[in-house]
């Protein structure tokens, strides 16, 4: 997928963790599903881990971890939790079940 | 841009009110708070904090598994044992963990063996146990995995020690192990009863106190005070110096020493091996053998001593060459004979009764012309070849002139035992041959005959020519009164 293509289709996330509490993982691991079964190739995920640099939080005003910001497609979203719930966070981003 | 402000403006009470749920619902597990100096992340932790922390601090890798089997965490040992971070391995599958097929929870909770896959290409024998629990109405499966690795190479260490130990236990030398500083760190069976007691932890020269076999060795040896020798010992190559130890147990026996280094995987010295071979029976053969060749040489003069007196007395009575010829080359031969009985019976002695046969085998003591009768003797070795030469006389005496020169003439040998079993008394007696007229021959058979009983076995000879057949009678003593005489009397020429 070209970078104009994400641009335009892509789904670009951020997912804020604090080194491997449990809900961290559970969200990273929840999240990867998630998108391989319904963004396959369409996806980006940065993690961004605060125990390594809190300062990071303030970017987008992290207050609980983990968060889930969705920077692309605009508008930006931010899903709390260990995103366990798939429905919520297929909702939550906006993402039609395929 | 006015839709998107709105909806900064309207996310903060939205925000606020999610995060409060979501703490409330136990859905996160760390906050950001303002410090003074920034953000900083405060932990939330609940009951199952302790227990995570041990996870975490677990030597053997492990990790969850949601019912997908898909990997949802693992501890910082599993990182390390596959080489990866924990967001590299959480989300994948579990099987493509391993190299070949993955591992299933087995029946009876034990473990299987698998090889996990690492990041640098090798595999990590390991070995896995897998449990299913239901957690909060969702299945989860709890994983262990074990490096096998560390105990397959602590196996090796024990298969190699147990090997280098029964090296030690049927080495037939003394061998002991020595560390750096010259104490015994390892000591073979034969070391233990060379030391009389167990000699793992002492210096080796408190627990072998030598001294060397040669004056020129115990140079070498003294060189070193005791504790530089336990550390040359330690440290350098010592071959073939020849020690005996200093313990009553151990005295007349000869120890040969030898040392050489230690070395580890990193080609480091770490210590020394040095063994004590006991060569006593080894110098003793050596003795021995330096023995036997100054007997033999000794015993080859006397031989030609012997040879050179017999040709001397033959040629002296020889009335023609061809007369010198048949009586030396008879001589000869029965001291021959003798000799071969003597190598036969390894020079320990031979029956008299045995003696006599062989020796007179060529007058026909098998056929009725010569009899023999007497008690069993055992002759000492140094009575054989005199006895051969006095035998060889009578029958040659009596095959030319005597009862073996007549076709019915016999020759009876008897003798007893007498003097307390100490002497000896013969009497050969011939019957059956050609009339003797006068004294008889007093030529060299008589004289050897003579010369030999009394000077060689110790005592007399009569001779007597009677007109139907000579009578000898010899008597001579069995043992030796003093050391014999090595060379023959016989031998010497007379003058």
């Amino acid at each position: 997928m070209t970078a104009a293509a994400m641009e335009q289709d892509g789904y670009n996330l951020r997912l804020y963790v604090a080194g491997q509490t449990p809900k961290s993982v559970a969200a990273l691991a929840n999240l990867k599903k998630l998108c391989e079964t319904h963004l396959p190739g369409r996806y980006t995920i940065e993690v961004i881990d605060l125990m390594k640099d809190p300062a990071l939080a303030q970017r987008d005003q992290i207050v609980a971890i983990p968060t889930l910001i969705r920077q692309l497609p605009e508008p930006l979203k931010r899903i709390i939790g260990d995103l366990s719930n798939a429905e919520k966070v297929l909702v939550g981003l906006d993402i039609a079940p395929s | 841009m006015a839709g998107k402000d709105a909806r900064q403006a309207a996310r903060p009470r939205n925000e606020a009110e999610e995060t409060v749920e979501a703490i409330h619902r136990g859905n996160v597990d760390a906050v950001v708070v303002q410090g003074p100096s920034g953000p900083q992340v405060i932990m939330l932790q609940g009951a199952d904090a302790p227990y995570h922390v041990l996870v975490e601090r677990m030597s053997d890798g492990a990790l969850t598994l949601d019912a997908d089997g898909s990997i949802v965490y693992v501890n910082s040992r599993l990182c390390a044992l596959t080489g990866l971070p924990a967001d590299q391995i959480v989300g994948r599958t579990f099987s493509s963990l391993f190299a070949g097929s993955a591992p299933q929870q087995r029946a009876d909770d034990a473990a299987s063996d698998a090889q996990l896959q690492r990041v640098d290409g090798d595999d990590l024998p390991v070995s896995v146990w897998m449990r299913q629990m239901a957690m909060g109405g969702v299945v989860a499966t709890l994983v262990t995995l074990t490096d096998m690795s560390i105990q397959r190479r602590a196996e090796e260490v024990a298969n190699a020690e147990r090997f280098a130990r029964s090296i030690l236990e049927q080495a037939t030398d003394a061998v002991v192990v020595l560390a750096l500083d010259g104490r015994i760190t390892h000591a073979s069976w034969v070391a233990e009863q060379l030391a009389g007691r167990t000699p793992v932890g002492q210096l080796f020269s408190a627990a072998f106190p030598l001294d060397a076999q040669s004056a020129s060795q115990q140079g070498t040896l003294t060189r070193f005070s005791r504790e530089s020798l336990d550390r040359a010992l330690a440290t350098k190559p010592f071959h073939g110096v020849e020690v005996r130890l200093r313990d009553e147990r151990m005295s007349g026996r000869s120890f040969l020493l030898s040392g050489g280094p230690l070395v580890n995987d990193a080609k480091e010295t770490v210590g020394s091996i040095v063994t004590l071979t006991d060569i006593t029976d080894r110098k003793r053969a050596e003795e021995q053998q330096t023995m036997l060749v100054a007997e033999l040489n000794h015993r080859v003069k006397n031989i030609l001593a012997i040879v050179q007196s017999v040709a001397g007395q033959t040629l002296r009575t020889s009335p023609s060459l061809p007369a010198f010829n048949k009586a030396f080359s008879g001589r000869i031969q029965a001291v021959s004979i003798a000799h071969d009985i003597l190598t036969q019976t390894r020079w320990i002695g031979i029956g008299f009764n045995e003696l006599l046969t062989t020796v007179l085998a060529p007058y026909g003591v098998g056929e009725g012309r010569i009899s023999i009768e007497g008690p069993p003797v055992l002759l000492e070795a140094r009575l054989v070849l005199p006895l051969s030469m006095v035998l060889h006389e009578l029958a040659t005496n009596a095959s030319k002139y005597g009862a073996l020169s007549a076709p019915f003439g016999q020759v009876a040998i008897s003798w007893r035992l007498c003097d307390d079993r100490r002497r000896l008394e013969l009497v050969w007696l011939e019957r059956g041959g050609p009339v003797i007229e006068g004294s008889g021959s007093r030529g060299f058979g008589t004289t050897l005959i003579d010369r030999v009983v009394r000077f060689d076995l110790d005592g007399e000879a009569e001779l007597d020519f009677a007109r139907d057949g000579i009578r000898c009678t010899l008597r001579f003593a069995l043992t030796a009164e003093t050391a014999p005489e090595q060379v023959p009397a016989s031998a010497v020429l007379p003058h």
